[in-house]
């Protein structure tokens, strides 16, 4: 069914940019610097008009950052609301709708608010919006999933078990600022704390749990951002219109309308101009790309996909994953696995080139990226994965064309990966050869592929057939790996323990012993020494990074594209 | 006849318990859950996924699980949609309206189609024109639902720009005029022409072997031997017999008219019940999709009664007892 298969599709990228989106970095980056937008577009800048922003999944309606989940709802909401702090250009929070100020042991976070932000409803933004949110959030009752986002603040888990009546962390100055005191220093709380403000007045006295339901989030929400919401049609489309005393000044253009579409038609309604800005189908990119009312756009995205080895399995009374299986304990036999496939080949073939070998799990937008000098490119070369096999003793004894293990036992590899795209069979059947090609018995697990569900099921499971599989991880802007590579992680999906990784990654988000030293600086040197380290070792083969294929139509101008979706929403303009 | 109703309705009762059954356990064992979905390391925690999990009941065996939904289905309420966030009927109401309008246009269209095309193929069985007129009922029958779609919004919608390609309104429209309802038909001509002009051979066949077999009647003979003019014999004798049997038709369409066109409505953005159920599926969003399933039991299961009963109507020698 081609449906389906178009939704697994999405549903993997909307897996790998959600998070993204929800952690803030969807969100506008004010720079000061000229914005990297579109370039193409030229003429003369003309005053209002419409634009149609597509997307290929039905939206829920959930218009709340606290409660909204899914990216077809994330990309309402970045019209209309903003949050206190935007992730610029490189990635890092700076001040939005507030200015914020550390306190020398880095307990202490005080934002003060700019005076004359307005809500859509005419009132002024003040420090209990925010206070609110936090509350919404820590709520006992609260059912999203965000509470990692407020756990830091001093008093916010007291709160949240009903042992406290209030959040002790939180303190409102007056209408404009407001103190946090967090439990623990933390490089990345700017990050990590939740920074949308939601509007009390408005919302009145309706409970967290509740909230997600009431008219005041599904049929007339309201934010402080560029535009407000005029008419929302459930699942099918949402229109916006200008939003006059927007703090930054009225947006250029007059409304925006959300659409949804179905993704097989999207080349045709770019074509014939239904749709103005969308990230566009991969698989439709070619045809796209060349529309002759299109300006192509390709960002690239905080997300990568990878090939894991299964190194064991996770102890979960314990909590920590275990590395007891001893199938891919020799280093040479990674190597020799990650030399052994034309990456490049494979992006080529079946990602119309929108994707680039990586080597680390850190996208190059990344500021943590470790320069490519330093580590090992593991370039596509079949004769030196024959080498190294050889080397470690991974030989073919008995003559059928395929290797033994050093002890001389047929030696076979269980393959897995996600079914869902109409290249997914296709792909599967590269890596399989690739490796075969050098001499290793590979083939599907079970004799196909995975849906999607099952997929994350069997591999939770650590069901014992899962060998090796390929998945694909979305990234916010910070680059800590917690929550993915601590041998604590449940995520840890691959189970790889090493404690030497781990101490480094607690070291990532600890501040420098040197107080003199730049923060950014020490964190770079730590993730420098930890990508070397998974470089090296290789617990997993990283694949590729992912490229975003944007087609925005070459009526509109001011489109900025980040790793994140698109931005700057009140420069959007029509050109002549 | 109302003692048979009465015991049909009774007999229901065990058959929509069984179904229930089976929905339920088959949407159980599907891999995965609506949390699955949520393995993403900064937006939410195995924590917060297990704490849902337990919240759900997700975690209780399935007889537990199935007795806890079934007492509050007995009391119609199906429960909240944990990816909407808010009740199942609200969410299934919403949908409804769109889905009606376009499975009522669609019916109306097919049986239009059905009975001009069954009406010619009747009267002049194996001429040039039945067969052209067979051949295109059972191409449209053999074409997926999805590829004619997706063709006729191709050449409808974006090379001809007669109509608009997906959703069920425009923008920039506000409810109640006049243009919203034009907007509105204009949205929903397409995929009902698809929906419709595609499902017209089983009925079209239907009325043309009718015909022909009546043809072949005395009380066609005696008419012709009376010397009726043939245009006489066919519309008013044939025709009429012969449509009986298509009305009745009628009662087993009603599921489907509730029911949506999964694969239609979802090419076409159009947001009714079809494209509800496949979203639910796809996101293990049990509720919604389980009230959905035994929304169309139920409905089938009445629309076969309602057919049985307009037999007894339209034919006084089948008797209901």
């Amino acid at each position: 069914m081609k449906k389906s298969a178009f939704w697994l599709l999405s549903l993997l990228l909307v897996m790998s940019v959600f998070l993204a989106a929800c952690s803030g970095g969807g969100e506008k980056a004010n720079t000061e610097k000229e914005p990297k937008d579109d370039g193409k577009a030229s003429g003369e800048v003309k005053e209002g008009g419409k634009v149609t922003f597509g997307y290929t999944q039905p939206f829920k309606g959930v218009l709340s950052y606290a409660y909204y989940e899914g990216e077809d709802d994330a990309n309402a909401l970045q019209f209309m609301h903003e949050g206190l702090l935007a992730v610029n250009d490189e990635l890092i929070s700076e001040p939005n709708l507030a200015e914020y100020e550390l306190s020398d042991d880095n307990t202490k976070l005080t934002f003060k608010l700019k005076q004359g932000v307005k809500w859509h409803d005419g009132e002024e933004l003040t420090a209990e919006d925010m206070e609110f949110a936090w509350y919404l959030i820590a709520d006992p009752t609260y059912e999203g999933a965000r509470f990692a986002n407020v756990a830091m603040i001093k008093g916010a888990q007291e709160y949240k078990d009903g042992k406290a009546d209030k959040i002790e962390g939180i303190k409102v100055v007056d209408d404009y600022t407001i103190e946090v005191t967090v439990t623990e220093p933390s490089v990345n709380l700017l990050e990590n704390i939740w920074i949308y403000p939601e509007p009390k007045h408005y919302y009145g006295d309706i409970s967290s749990k509740e909230l997600p339901d009431a008219d005041q989030v599904r049929k007339a929400p309201i934010g402080v951002g560029p535009f407000k919401v005029k008419n929302i049609v459930p699942g099918e489309m949402i229109e916006f219109e200008r939003f006059d005393d927007y703090w930054q000044g009225p947006a250029k253009l007059d409304g925006v309308v959300y659409k949804i579409i179905d993704g097989s038609l999207a080349q045709g309604l770019v074509q014939n101009g239904e749709i103005d800005v969308i990230e566009a189908p991969k698989d439709q990119w070619e045809a796209i790309k060349a529309l002759d009312n299109v300006n192509p756009v390709e960002a690239d995205a905080m997300s990568y996909s990878y090939i894991a080895f299964d190194w064991g399995h996770y102890d979960t009374k314990k909590g920590v994953v275990v590395s007891d299986n001893k199938k891919f304990q020799n280093k040479s036999l990674r190597h020799a696995m990650a030399h052994a496939i034309d990456r490049q080949a494979f992006i080529d073939g079946f990602a119309n080139g929108l994707g680039k070998p990586l080597n680390t799990p850190f996208p190059s937008v990344s500021w943590a990226k470790i320069d490519d000098s330093e580590i090992n490119p593991y370039e596509y070369d079949p004769e030196k994965a024959k080498k190294l096999l050889d080397e470690a003793g991974y030989v073919d004894k008995d003559g059928d064309g395929f290797r033994e293990d050093p002890e001389g036992k047929p030696f076979t590899i269980n393959f897995d990966a996600m079914a869902g795209a109409e290249t997914s069979e296709a792909r599967a059947q590269f890596i399989l050869q690739s490796w075969q090609e050098v001499g290793l018995n590979a083939k599907l697990n079970g004799g196909s592929l995975k849906d999607f569900n099952l997929f994350y099921d069997t591999i939770e499971a650590d069901d014992p057939s899962v060998e090796t599989f390929m998945g694909a991880w979305g990234l916010a802007n910070d680059p800590d790996p917690a929550g993915i590579w601590l041998s604590t992680d449940k995520w840890n999906m691959w189970r790889w323990y090493s404690e030497e990784s781990d101490e480094l990654i607690k070291k990532g988000i600890t501040f420098p012993e040197d107080a003199s030293k730049d923060v950014t600086e020490h964190r770079q040197e730590v993730y420098n020494e930890w990508q070397k380290l998974v470089n090296e070792e290789l617990p997993i083969i990283f694949f590729e990074q992912r490229v975003d294929p944007w087609a925005i139509n070459k009526r509109v101008g001011g489109v900025k594209v980040t790793p994140f979706g698109t931005d700057e929403f009140h420069k959007w303009h029509i050109v002549e | 006849m109302l003692q048979y109703t009465i015991r049909r309705l009774i007999g229901m009762i065990p058959i929509i318990f069984l179904i229930s059954v089976v929905v339920f356990t088959l949407a159980k064992l599907m891999p995965g859950d609506a949390l699955s979905g949520k393995i993403d390391p900064l937006n939410s925690d195995p924590e917060y996924i297990e704490e849902m999990r337990e919240k759900m009941g997700l975690n209780d065996p399935i007889p537990m699980q199935y007795v806890r939904w079934m007492s509050g289905v007995v009391q119609g309420d199906f429960g909240d949609s944990f990816v909407h966030k808010r009740p199942v009927m609200e969410l299934i109401g919403d949908r409804l309206p769109n889905t009606i309008i376009l499975g009522i246009s669609a019916l109306l269209i097919t049986y239009l189609l059905a009975f001009l095309m069954g009406r010619y193929s009747g009267r002049f069985a194996y001429s040039i024109g039945d067969y052209l007129i067979s051949a295109f009922n059972y191409l449209a029958l053999a074409i997926p639902s999805f590829v004619a779609a997706l063709v006729a919004i191709y050449v409808f919608a974006i090379n001809l720009g007669w109509v608009p390609a997906t959703g069920s309104i425009g923008s920039g429209v506000e409810a109640g005029t006049l243009e919203y309802y034009l907007s509105k038909a204009k949205h929903t001509v397409l995929p009902a022409l698809v929906l419709g002009a595609m499902a017209t051979a089983a009925y079209t066949q239907f009325l043309r072997n009718d015909m022909i077999e009546s043809s072949r009647k005395d009380y066609v003979r005696t008419a012709r031997a009376k010397g009726t003019k043939e245009s006489a014999i066919y519309n008013k004798h044939i025709l009429r017999n012969s449509i009986i049997p298509i009305v009745t038709l009628l009662g087993f369409d009603i599921a489907n008219l509730f029911g949506g066109a999964i694969i239609t409505e979802t090419i076409f953005t159009y947001p009714g019940i079809g494209y509800l159920f496949v979203e639910s599926v796809n996101s293990r969003d049990y509720s919604v999709m389980m009230a959905i399933a035994m929304m169309l039991t139920i409905l089938t299961l009445i629309g076969n009664l309602i057919a049985d009963l307009l037999y007894g109507l339209v034919d006084p020698r089948i008797r209901l007892s």
